[in-house]
């Protein structure tokens, strides 16, 4: 330090200012990931993915049952339980995990730091719906595996018995035997029970749109869980509120078209219940897949632009 | 001259409470400039209105009347806040990542990658003294450590602005000294500083200049030299004075050899003590 003050009016030598930094793009795939791996890293670590474990005590439970039945009614009724749990688990996860997220950033001030950086808010929910839609995509591979696993497990035990007591019986036919080791196995684990997983994918997509959409404006976690549950169910009424409200001429114009705008606002989630019939059996209408898949993306493109529009303008 | 870092122009912020017609003027009519290079301090009571202008000018509220530029574009510009590196008062990042994987985060989304965000990630560790804490997960950080490491993140994409809200907030007198440390390194570096503070003494050792808001309303602006001066009092440093010389001192400051003044100006209180005084005159103005 120098011994003698500045004379007066003299200031103190000042450091050059610092330089223009860089241009921005317009949209960042970059930052969509880089909220996305930051969402799926939160997810592993609150330790969502323990779920899985009540998932497979489901699954053994059930696949260790004593049903009184043909092993083929019997193959498929696991099948109905695994796939049935799976789909729930999925969609209760959506919700829960969804909204969870953006009520929490608000309320911890972690939006205050991530938007004062160069993001973009369509950039932020993006990434958050993507972050959770990879969540849900690794559970119900895991799920499915799980699944996968204990009927391969069944469908080869029952076989091997089948054709054992057949052949042991002497009374069958090598044709019939063969014709009941198919009947087995069409109940068995087959390439088309992925699309099964798929559509669940689809209605879980789906949900985790609309909850994102109900979190922009909602004050409160618990209260975006209720009314996403809410939707859910009600979303899977609209065939019945069709044929009560609109089928029948009583019915004033009013209450017709308030059924109308809400089957329009809510997803019409049974549309999703055609992994049911794949899940029986039944064959795989590949049209009626890709017809889903972009049923699906409309909704999610539909239930993002509504959630940008509350949120682009939002104060914190 | 340069364009200011900050610029905000007749700014005034309306807030809507409810559904009821009534509304609460959180910033009215504002205007000040924060300099290229310099630390300024905004000081107000709670709900003055300081973190309400702090939201604005980081886009992350719109104005209800004027404007807010960071370097000549509008604070709502994305571009704008690639300049601007922010540490609002306690910070919460997510618990869940650690040090080193909270900037490499934030460096990411300012568009950052591979060795360059390494090597930034541990440079700034370095900067705020976190190098041995770089994997353990911010669950486990102190309030000190956490302020520390929201700094580094607000600093990732070495922005021209760094916008710290009440950076001491909470934090232990050490902890404390090593942030103000930390604020006096970055205007070394060229960095311009904006911070809003309750630590006046704080706010008088590292800030170049400093505006009072009131209600929303800025009461009083500038340097400290002018901020804390008596009009009243005069001081004088004098240079081998004798207790003759301090009795009759502008006379023989004329008239001795080898006597002169140094320094000639007002004599300054503190800046708490102008503060003070500003609050008491707007609470009888309010009564």
């Amino acid at each position: 330090m120098s011994d003698t003050p500045n004379a007066p009016g003299e200031s103190a030598p000042r450091p050059t200012p610092r330089g223009a930094g860089k241009a921005v793009p317009i949209f960042s795939f970059g930052r969509v990931t880089t909220i996305a791996a930051s969402t799926v890293t939160q997810l592993v670590r609150m330790k969502t993915f323990y779920f899985l474990l009540a998932f497979a005590l489901v699954v053994v439970a059930v696949g260790n049952f004593n049903i009184p039945a043909t092993p083929a009614k019997e193959l498929s009724m696991i099948k109905k339980v695994a796939f049935g749990t799976m789909d729930i688990f999925a969609w209760l996860f959506a919700i829960v995990a969804t909204a969870l997220l953006i009520p929490k950033d608000v309320e911890d001030r972690t939006l205050y730091t991530i938007l004062s950086k160069p993001v973009r808010r369509i950039e932020y929910l993006l990434g958050k719906l993507g972050g959770v839609l990879s969540v849900i995509a690794i559970s119900l591979v895991a799920m499915y595996a799980i699944c996968a696993l204990m009927i391969f497990s069944r469908e080869s035990l029952y076989l091997s018995a089948e054709y054992d007591s057949m052949k042991a019986s002497a009374q069958y036919t090598e044709g019939e035997i063969q014709e009941q080791l198919s009947l087995i196995r069409q109940q068995g684990l087959r390439a088309e029970l992925g699309i099964a997983v798929l559509a669940s994918f689809f209605k879980a997509s789906v949900v985790a749109a609309v909850t994102i959409f109900l979190s922009t404006f909602a004050s409160s976690s618990l209260f975006t869980i209720i009314v996403s549950i809410l939707l859910f169910l009600i979303g899977h009424a609209h065939h019945m509120a069709s044929s009560f409200w609109l089928d029948e001429s009583g019915n004033s114009v009013f209450v017709q078209m308030l059924v109308k705008v809400i089957k329009i606002l809510i997803p019409n989630y049974q549309l999703f219940s055609f992994s049911e019939g794949i899940v029986q059996g039944e064959a795989v209408v590949s049209a009626l897949v890709w017809q889903m898949g972009g049923l699906t993306a409309g909704y999610l493109v539909v239930f993002l632009l509504l959630s940008l529009l509350v949120f682009v303008d939002k104060e914190f | 001259m340069s364009e200011p870092a900050v610029e905000v122009k007749n700014l005034t912020k309306v807030f809507s409470l409810g559904l009821k017609k009534e509304y609460v003027v959180a910033v009215d009519n504002l205007s000040f400039e924060v300099r290229a290079g310099e630390v300024y301090g905004l000081i107000g009571p709670n709900g003055s209105g300081k973190s309400t202008t702090m939201k604005v000018v980081l886009g992350l509220m719109a104005a209800s009347k004027g404007s807010a530029k960071v370097f000549g574009l509008d604070s709502g510009d994305i571009r704008a806040r690639n300049e601007i590196g922010f540490l609002p008062e306690n910070p919460y990042f997510y618990k869940h990542l650690s040090g080193a994987e909270t900037l490499r985060f934030y460096g990411k989304l300012c568009g950052m990658k591979g060795a360059a965000l390494k090597d930034r990630i541990g440079e700034l560790l370095k900067l705020v003294d976190l190098e041995g804490a770089a994997n353990r997960r911010l669950s486990g950080y102190s309030k000190g450590m956490l302020q520390r490491i929201g700094l580094a993140q607000s600093l990732i994409q070495n922005p021209r602005l760094v916008i710290l809200d009440e950076p001491t907030a909470g934090v232990d007198p050490v902890g404390s000294r090593q942030i103000r440390d930390l604020i006096m390194r970055l205007r070394e570096e060229g960095y311009t500083v904006f911070l809003c503070s309750h630590l006046l003494e704080q706010v008088q050792e590292v800030c170049d200049r400093v505006g009072i808001i009131f209600k929303g309303r800025m009461r009083r602006e500038g340097t400290l030299d002018e901020l804390i001066e008596i009009e009243n009092q005069t001081s004088m440093t004098i240079e081998n004075a004798t207790p003759e010389l301090i009795a009759e001192i502008h006379e023989l400051v004329r008239s001795k050899e080898g006597a002169r003044i140094v320094e000639e100006g007002h004599s300054r209180t503190s800046l708490e003590h102008l503060f003070i005084q500003i609050a008491e005159r707007s609470r009888e103005e309010k009564s």
